[in-house]
């Protein structure tokens, strides 16, 4: 076009290949990045909860004991599920450490996503395995026999009350250890709820609790865990072998327990209906709510007026934390038992130094150190190690943790929430009907009828029932027994 | 003289082509896997094939029925709403009265932000205790569901409408402004000088010239509603029940929760269905006089 200028053709030649260029650049940059940091560096995904927060103050620690350099990248719980799902199908080598929710670890497992880590544990007595309490591996990493991940942050339930009001009302305090409890049941849970619903404690009228009711996952995480105190379970046999998942979840102690739900949402806020799980500590710490339970996590963010804010709430130092009561004066508990784990993608290229992160992290030191991390109030007690709960400097700064230890080891993941292959979506259907119930579009016969219903469609519609696939004698003591095979005992 | 009649369909291919893939490539993707067995819970790849399964599932164990009732409900009422409040404030802007060019200025705002932020924004504002407009409407005795608006099954879904109609008025607002300021004077006044009202003038010259822009955006609008996620997802979470439950809603638990892929293409596939059928009726009655 001009001798000194650049031709159309010119330019859309060198437009082209710039494109082009461009265009594979990210992959091939990706590429050079991961071979760059192989054995140098870790890339971590985790979930945007409180201890991440706490991992993530401390990491520098990792990172001068071993020289090996950590990235860290938090998401929000369906992101991180979406992202996790979308790099194991696409093969790509998104992470070499990765956040697992219990509930993922029978799907990751399956399906050769995540490996095992028993050879590593098995090598590496630093590991220091049997130190792990079993009801937290046994809920949050186990699946067929195998150690997948190990717990960063479990979490179980129990009761937080305002002294203050108690005292008001000339209550006893609750007994915060089941050898304290007695006859410490329900009924007496209720009986108090109504005793303390609309007292006036200094010019504020109190509710009694206040439930946790948004559709589906928060209502049946807190909805699961009054249930199977009452003895409600999912499957006809899960998770002792032979698995066989025709559901159960149509029977009487679920009906009371969902009777029972019901009732404890008439002495809660009526919006409460809607809420998660932080609306309902966060209105807890606002100072009108008389007694509750949730995740132990709650034990310590209630400490704060907002959710991690770090301000001081008006219910510090008014607090208390008790056990659970059970549905028989004496019965038996179950308590629901949750949390968090760390695993290592099958795709990961950095597998040593991926184990050496996982170990750090999930160790007595670095756990001890997330807990005295103190940036918007302390912010981490969700130990799943016996060494962290015996920490005299942890008991001091984190007093229930006593209580919360009791807690723990009643807790039974399988059994609160069976982690069964396709147990998200049994979830949205059971939660949804929860809240039908609640709202009274529904009775709590018909809500769990149907639910019965959907259950079984879903399940045969998945070729669960009958279960083809050989089943596995999940137990705790199966789980004590490979604790102590890894550990070399 | 052959080869220069077919360059232009030559030059055209690769856009074509490129449209078609990007366009028929996921609906064939979808429809394939609709009659497959896929549970990313259960196995990464496809298992079986499953017949009408998925289809039958979607009905058996999804509350594609209230989602869809609550579909139509949002997208019609929200779309016939923000029409005639965006039509109300165009013709309010197009008065020319003092603070106008403030007002404009001012108006597009809220549809520049994100629907998770109005969400969250107005999440707070509707927050039974201590929530501006629940404090608001009691104070000039208008009754508040002692859940919340956003507690209330009766409440939930208009809710989600009204902060979507707050954030999409303005939309509606300027493009219809901008379209009565392409209305030639000339014809409005000789409108008036025949005597005709200002009514009339709306009614029987305004509107009518307005058809071809309106009726684009309504039907725009009509389709973002129809796939509203973010407000729900933000606001309700399709609660409680399934009173403000959407398709979009269910498509995103299904598919990004329960990651059930033949289910999720196999209602992927009826959404397709329903809202092909809806704008094409609307398209044929609206544009069956002209050529569009």
């Amino acid at each position: 076009m001009s001798k000194n200028g650049i031709s159309r053709r010119d330019f859309l030649k060198v437009g082209g290949a710039a494109g082009a260029a461009l265009a594979g650049a990210s992959p091939l940059g990706n590429l050079a990045r991961v071979a760059a940091q192989t054995d140098a560096t870790v890339n971590v995904l985790t979930v945007g909860d409180p201890w991440d927060l706490a991992l993530q103050s401390v990491v520098d620690q990792f990172t001068e004991a071993t020289g090996i350099g950590v990235n860290i990248e938090s998401l929000g719980y369906t992101a991180l599920q979406a992202r996790l799902i979308n790099a194991f199908l696409t093969q790509s080598a998104d992470a070499d450490v990765i956040a697992v929710d219990q509930m993922w670890i029978s799907q990751y497992a399956d399906n050769g996503w995540i490996r095992s880590l028993d050879d590593f544990i098995a090598m590496d007595s630093d590991a220091h395995f049997d130190d792990f309490l079993p009801e937290c591996l046994y809920s949050l990493s186990t699946w067929r026999n195998h150690v997948w991940t190990l717990p960063i942050a479990s979490y179980a339930q129990g009761i937080m009350y305002r002294t203050d009001l108690f005292e008001a009302a000339g209550l006893d305090p609750l007994p915060a250890s089941v050898a304290d409890a007695g006859d410490w049941t329900w009924e007496d849970y209720f009986g108090i709820l109504e005793q303390i619903n609309g007292m006036d404690l200094d010019g504020t009228s109190m509710y009694g609790t206040t439930v946790i009711g948004a559709q589906p996952v928060p209502v049946v995480h807190m909805f699961t865990g009054l249930s199977a105190s009452y003895g409600a379970r999912w499957f006809t046999q899960f998770p002792e072998a032979p698995w066989d998942f025709t559901p159960t979840i149509n029977s009487e102690p679920n009906l009371a327990a969902l009777h029972d739900w019901n009732r404890l949402y008439g002495w809660s806020p009526p919006e409460s209906i809607n809420y998660l799980w932080f609306d309902a500590g966060t209105r807890y710490s606002q100072g009108d709510i008389g007694m509750f339970y949730h995740w132990t996590p709650y034990f310590y963010l209630v400490n704060n007026e907002g959710y991690l804010t770090g301000t001081p709430s008006p219910v510090v130092d008014k607090t208390a934390t008790a056990v659970l009561p059970t549905r028989t004066a004496g019965g038996d508990q179950v308590v629901s038992l949750g949390g968090w784990s760390l695993g290592m993608p099958s795709t990961s290229a950095n597998q040593d130094a991926a184990w050496q992160f996982i170990k750090w992290a999930t160790g007595a030191e670095a756990q001890k150190a997330m807990g005295e991390v103190n940036v918007k109030g302390y912010q981490f007690a969700d130990f799943s190690r016996q060494s962290n709960y015996d920490d005299a400097g942890l008991n001091e700064i984190y007093p229930f943790l006593g209580t919360q230890l009791e807690m723990m080891k009643l807790g039974d993941g399988k059994v609160a929430r069976p982690p069964a292959p396709i147990y998200t979506s049994l979830e949205g259907v059971y939660g949804l009907q929860i809240n039908q119930a609640m709202s009274g579009a529904v009775s709590p016969e018909q809500a769990l009828e149907t639910t019965e219903i959907l259950f079984q469609n879903i399940l045969s519609g998945n070729q669960m029932i009958p279960y083809g696939v050989a089943s596995f004698d999940d137990t705790l003591d199966n789980t004590k027994a490979l604790q102590a095979s890894l550990s070399g005992m | 003289m052959r080869f220069r009649k077919r360059l232009p369909y030559l030059l055209l291919a690769p856009s074509i082509l490129i449209l078609l893939a990007l366009i028929l490539y996921p609906l064939g993707f979808a429809l394939r896997n609709s009659f497959w067995f896929w549970n990313l819970q259960t196995s990464p790849a496809p298992l079986y094939h499953s017949g009408l399964d998925n289809y039958r599932m979607v009905f058996q164990v999804t509350p594609f029925a209230e989602a869809l009732k609550n579909t139509l409900l949002l997208a019609g009422l929200g779309t016939f709403a923000q029409f005639w409040f965006g039509m109300g404030i165009a013709l309010l802007l197009y008065t020319h009265l003092r603070g106008m060019g403030l007002f404009r200025a001012l108006l597009i705002m809220p549809t520049t932000l994100a629907p998770v932020v109005a969400g969250f924004l107005f999440r707070y504002l509707l927050e039974p205790k201590g929530g501006l407009l629940p404090w608001l409407l009691e104070g000039v005795g208008f009754p508040v569901p002692p859940q919340g608006f956003l507690g209330n099954a009766g409440t939930a879904l208009f809710s989600i409408g009204v902060v979507d109609t707050w954030q999409w008025t303005p939309f509606f607002a300027i493009v219809l402004y901008a379209g009565l300021l392409s209305i030639s004077e000339e014809v409005l006044e000789a409108a008036l000088v025949d005597g005709a009202s200002r009514w009339r003038l709306f009614w029987s010259i305004s509107l009518p010239l307005l058809r071809p822009i309106a009726a684009f955006l309504v039907m725009i609008r009509f389709m973002q509603l129809f796939n509203s996620f973010d407000l729900v997802y933000v606001l309700t979470s399709g609660g409680p029940g399934t009173s403000s439950r959407t398709l979009s809603f269910n498509l995103y638990r299904e598919g990004l929760v329960s990651y059930n892929i033949g289910l999720t293409a196999a209602m992927t596939w009826l959404v397709v269905i329903i809202v092909s059928v809806i704008i094409n009726l609307y398209l044929f009655f609206i544009y069956r006089k002209r050529e569009w």
